[in-house]
């Protein structure tokens, strides 16, 4: 069966490679018959990978230790649906989901877009020299299908992944890191077409959306995991491998508006190239960042020898995106200026400003210590301080600017405009922040002054769906509700939007209200001990042990209580794997509905001789914030995404009657 | 392993067929030139575009002054210059379009 | 124009903020006898059992040498005092900030943190 899998993914690289280079024979020479041809490979290219990827998981279903990759990643009694995950906890499995979800997303746009001749036909290679590099990997450097010997039993899933987090996180990644691809791929396309119009954008728009979506959904559920799983209070430490997925997605957010800048006003065609190009390659250079562990020394190179070969790829990426950018440079420079620093095409490019330069920092601090290493030989690294410092520095005014920008008109705001519009939100931040100093709140800058923009972003937004059902209503008549519907229903991508910003501000509260106001204690106690936090008392009251399925669970029974009284009982412990030889952390968690934070509790040590505990207990209000958040942005996004039959007909009259003929 | 190669067979001869299917349909085809945008076709799609970015900016403005964003003396500044953009725009637009017997769309 | 200049501004921000001397040097136990002053991240290999407890008077004590490279002769005394990570274990590879002491490096509370095991499990425990 491994022979199926070899072979289905060698076709996979002859199709991908014919659609490479006859795809690009194709386009340079105009030939209609190979451009088909081509494009078929790539469509090809996605089934050869589907057949791959199912003989995997049918070796893992069927426990086949005879593939190296089954008996490295699974075991006897490992679960069906942990089994089937096995795809992608290890390096080759995971670079074989990535093949199949890059020629399934190509397959798709391809398709969709067949009809589009001249950009499609350009798509395609580029499409082909991406998959190229992951085909080649996966046949010739590392094979999920190399066999030995099967052994009696496979070594098994670390205990750690075993949870339902490893069966969406790393899919939803890997459909939003993708999914970045095929902007690139168009713009690109648009580029060596020589096209100067905006069909590149209109074409991928959704698909951006939706891998920026996956992409931020993903990480939202690792650091809920990091959060719950691994247990030491937190839920982002500003490690690379966590980085590595907020810098694409933070290039990405900024093409996201830029992009509606070109759509709305033709300016800023260089920008997005770049902009595009860039949330591309650090989509790649994020995954290259997560396996090849090289910044964490740099010795480890010799390792993993994909780190010097995704590398290669990477450099290579940035060179031809640099290049054609440069060369069609002329094709892109449009007369549109900015006509006025205080306008709303004005605060978008604050905005990716703020974006992108947040985003270049962070890419700073996880090269440095690659960078010092080799100027000055000494390895130095950057933590949390730096990137706090930053995410302050840019994030507080972007959260600023996210209730800025509705309130400001297009091309021109007068400031006699401002001062109306900007009023009541502004009366909002004023009250909002004079309460929190007088209950307390100064005690971080940081933390007041995200409350305090917030309540100015909250009241922007809010007067935005107040102002607008409020005309619908006028216009229509009708219910109230259902003028808000009619309003959101005619205007996706703005309400859209405005639901994600909301999101994205339900993101920075739950995130100031955790750090900046939690609080922190540690005790030693032996049984029947209390301790005290945050108007909380905790009382340990024993030791509890028992057998679970392939761990043995020691627990901490503590009892909870406010003003005398009870509240919850917290069980914090740790699991033993006797056949993993490890320990987990399993952290307990009371989710306080009165301040919609978390009482969170971690049992850092237990000595079973002596019965003591030490208890470190975390208060964070707002954390849960957080996560709703999550819900709210899937949801603004798929509004921003539907397709909207208006808008359809117009796109189809402005780009059918200029349908090639061909 | 027999049922893996034959498979493996099957899947070689279909995808050479589909990369194949093209060449088989067409063997000797009126013309094998793939078109692309001409001169003409660009500049009109670039008015093309120029108009639905007029015609969206008035919509965008009527709904901005409508739900009391942009004030009255502000809207009456902008929408002169912004309507006279439109009507170009869709005039720039009009022989090609009388050419193709298409309608013109009006702003409303 | 405005975001060539804005970034040129960045630069030079961050290559002063570099050059200032934001972050802490990583070494191994073979390079710390050179590297006097200040905190560092010592990152090294455990070897031998620990002892003591880190949550006791006297802290946890153990031994690191070179995780990488060729010189395994050098061995740095810890004490460390804070949450001990649960992957933490004679042979494991962790990651310490501290700064050495009268030849026992002393650690910050709480720094302590391992690389995982296998290649591909991210899994990492710091505070």
């Amino acid at each position: 069966m491994a022979a199926l899998g070899r072979a289905a993914l060698l076709l996979s690289f002859g199709l991908v490679v014919y659609a490479l280079v006859a795809g690009s024979l194709a386009a340079w020479k105009r030939r209609r018959r190979l451009a088909l041809s081509a494009q078929n490979a790539l469509l090809a290219a996605f089934a050869t990978t589907a057949v791959a990827v199912v003989v995997l998981w049918i070796a893992l279903a069927r426990h086949d230790f005879s593939f190296v990759y089954v008996a490295d990643h699974t075991s006897r009694t490992l679960p069906l649906g942990y089994r089937l995950a096995g795809l992608w906890s290890g390096q080759e499995g995971s670079l074989l989901l990535w093949l199949l979800i890059l020629t399934g997303y190509s397959a798709l746009a391809v398709w969709l877009n067949r009809r589009t001749r001249d950009l499609v036909v350009w798509a395609v290679p580029v499409l082909a020299g991406v998959a190229s590099f992951f085909v080649v990997m996966l046949c010739f450097i590392s094979s999920p299908f190399a066999t030995a010997p099967a052994p009696a039993d496979g070594a098994g899933m670390v205990p750690s992944l075993q949870n339902p987090y490893m069966l969406a996180h790393p899919p939803l990644l890997y459909l939003g890191y993708v999914g970045l691809t095929i902007p690139f791929a168009f713009a690109m396309g648009a580029l060596l077409s020589r096209r100067t119009d905006e069909r590149w954008i209109v074409v991928t728009r959704r698909w951006t959306l939706a891998a920026w979506t996956f992409l931020g959904v993903g990480q939202l559920l690792g650091s809920h995991w990091a959060y719950v799983e691994i247990g030491w209070g937190g839920y982002y430490s500003w490690d690379p491998v966590e980085n590595a997925a907020l810098m694409p997605w933070l290039a990405a957010t900024a093409f996201l508006h830029s992009v509606m800048i070109q759509e709305k006003r033709g300016m800023l065609k260089v920008w997005n190239m770049v902009l595009v190009a860039l949330a591309f390659c650090l989509s790649i250079f994020g995954t290259f960042l997560t396996r090849s562990g090289v910044i964490n020394s740099i010795h480890s190179f010799s390792q993993s020898p994909l780190g010097s070969w995704f590398l290669g790829f990477i450099v290579i990426c940035v060179v031809f995106s640099v290049v054609l950018i440069y060369l069609r440079l002329p094709l892109l420079r449009t007369k549109t200026k900015l006509e006025s620093l205080v306008s709303r095409e004005a605060t978008f490019l604050y905005n990716n400003l703020l974006l992108v330069a947040l985003c270049l920092t962070i890419l700073w601090g996880v090269m440095y210590p690659l960078l010092t290493e080799a100027v000055r030989g000494e390895t130095r690294s950057v933590s949390k301080p730096y990137y706090n410092f930053f995410l302050h520095s840019f994030g507080l005014p972007l959260l600023l600017l996210m209730g800025i920008g509705p309130l400001v008109a297009w091309r021109r705001a007068s400031l006699r405009a401002l001062g109306k519009t900007f009023l009541v939100p502004a009366l909002a931040a004023l009250v909002t922040g004079s309460t929190l100093i007088a209950l307390g709140y100064g005690s971080s800058t940081p933390g007041l002054l995200t409350y305090t923009f917030g309540a100015f972003v909250a009241a922007s937004i809010g007067l935005e769906f107040v102002r607008g059902t409020r005309a619908r209503h006028a216009l229509s008549g009708g219910s109230w509700p259902g003028a808000l519907v009619e309003l959101v229903g005619r205007n996706r991508r703005r309400y859209g939007g405005y639901l994600v910003h909301a999101a994205i501000l339900m993101l920075a509260i739950g995130i100031a209200g955790s750090s900046a106001y939690q609080t922190v204690r540690e005790r030693g106690l032996h049984p029947g001990q209390s301790m005290e936090i945050a108007g909380y008392t905790l009382t340990y009251l024993r030791l509890e042990q028992r057998q679970e399925a392939n761990a043995i669970a020691t627990r901490a029974v503590v009892d909870v209580s406010r003003g005398g009284s009870h509240v919850t009982t917290l069980d914090p412990g740790k699991n033993t794997y006797p056949v993993e030889q490890q320990v987990s952390n399993e952290v307990s968690i009371y989710h306080d509905p009165r301040n919609v934070g978390d009482l969170f509790t971690i049992a850092d040590q237990i000595d079973p001789k002596s019965q003591v505990l030490f208890l470190k207990v975390l208060v964070k209000p707002l954390v849960n914030l957080i996560w709703a958040a999550g819900f709210l942005f899937v949801f603004g996004a798929l509004v921003a995404m539907w397709p909207d039959a208006v808008e359809q007909r117009k796109l189809a009259e402005r780009y059918a009657a200029n349908a090639v003929a061909a | 392993m027999n049922v893996a190669l034959a498979l493996a067979a099957l899947l070689a001869v279909l995808a050479v067929a589909f990369v194949a299917r093209p060449f088989v349909r067409e063997p000797a085809p009126v013309s094998d030139r793939l078109d692309e945008l001409g001169e003409p076709e660009r500049r009109r799609l670039q008015l093309a575009e120029e108009r639905d970015r007029a015609l969206e900016a008035l919509k965008e403005l009527e709904f901005d002054h409508r739900t009391g964003k942009v004030s009255d003396d502000d809207y009456g500044e902008l929408v002169g210059p912004l309507r006279r953009r439109a009507a170009e725009a869709l005039r720039a637009l009009e022989p090609r379009a009388e050419a193709r017997q298409e309608p013109v769309n009006t702003p409303r | 124009m405005i975001a060539l200049s804005v970034a040129a501004v960045l630069a030079v921000f961050i290559l002063y903020t570099s050059v200032a001397g934001a972050g802490t040097p990583q070494l191994q136990p073979s390079d710390l006898a050179t590297h006097r002053q200040g905190d560092v991240m010592l990152v090294g290999r455990v070897v031998g059992a620990p002892t003591g407890d880190a949550h006791a008077a006297g802290g946890l004590h153990f031994v690191l040498k070179d995780a990488k490279g060729r010189n395994n002769a050098a061995r740095v005394p810890v004490r460390y005092a804070g949450t001990v990570p649960d992957l933490f274990r004679a042979g494991r590879e962790v990651v310490v900030e501290g700064s050495l002491r009268d030849g026992t490096f002393v650690a910050k509370p709480g720094t302590l943190s391992t690389k995982c095991p296998s290649k591909y499990a991210p899994a990492k425990k710091s505070t």
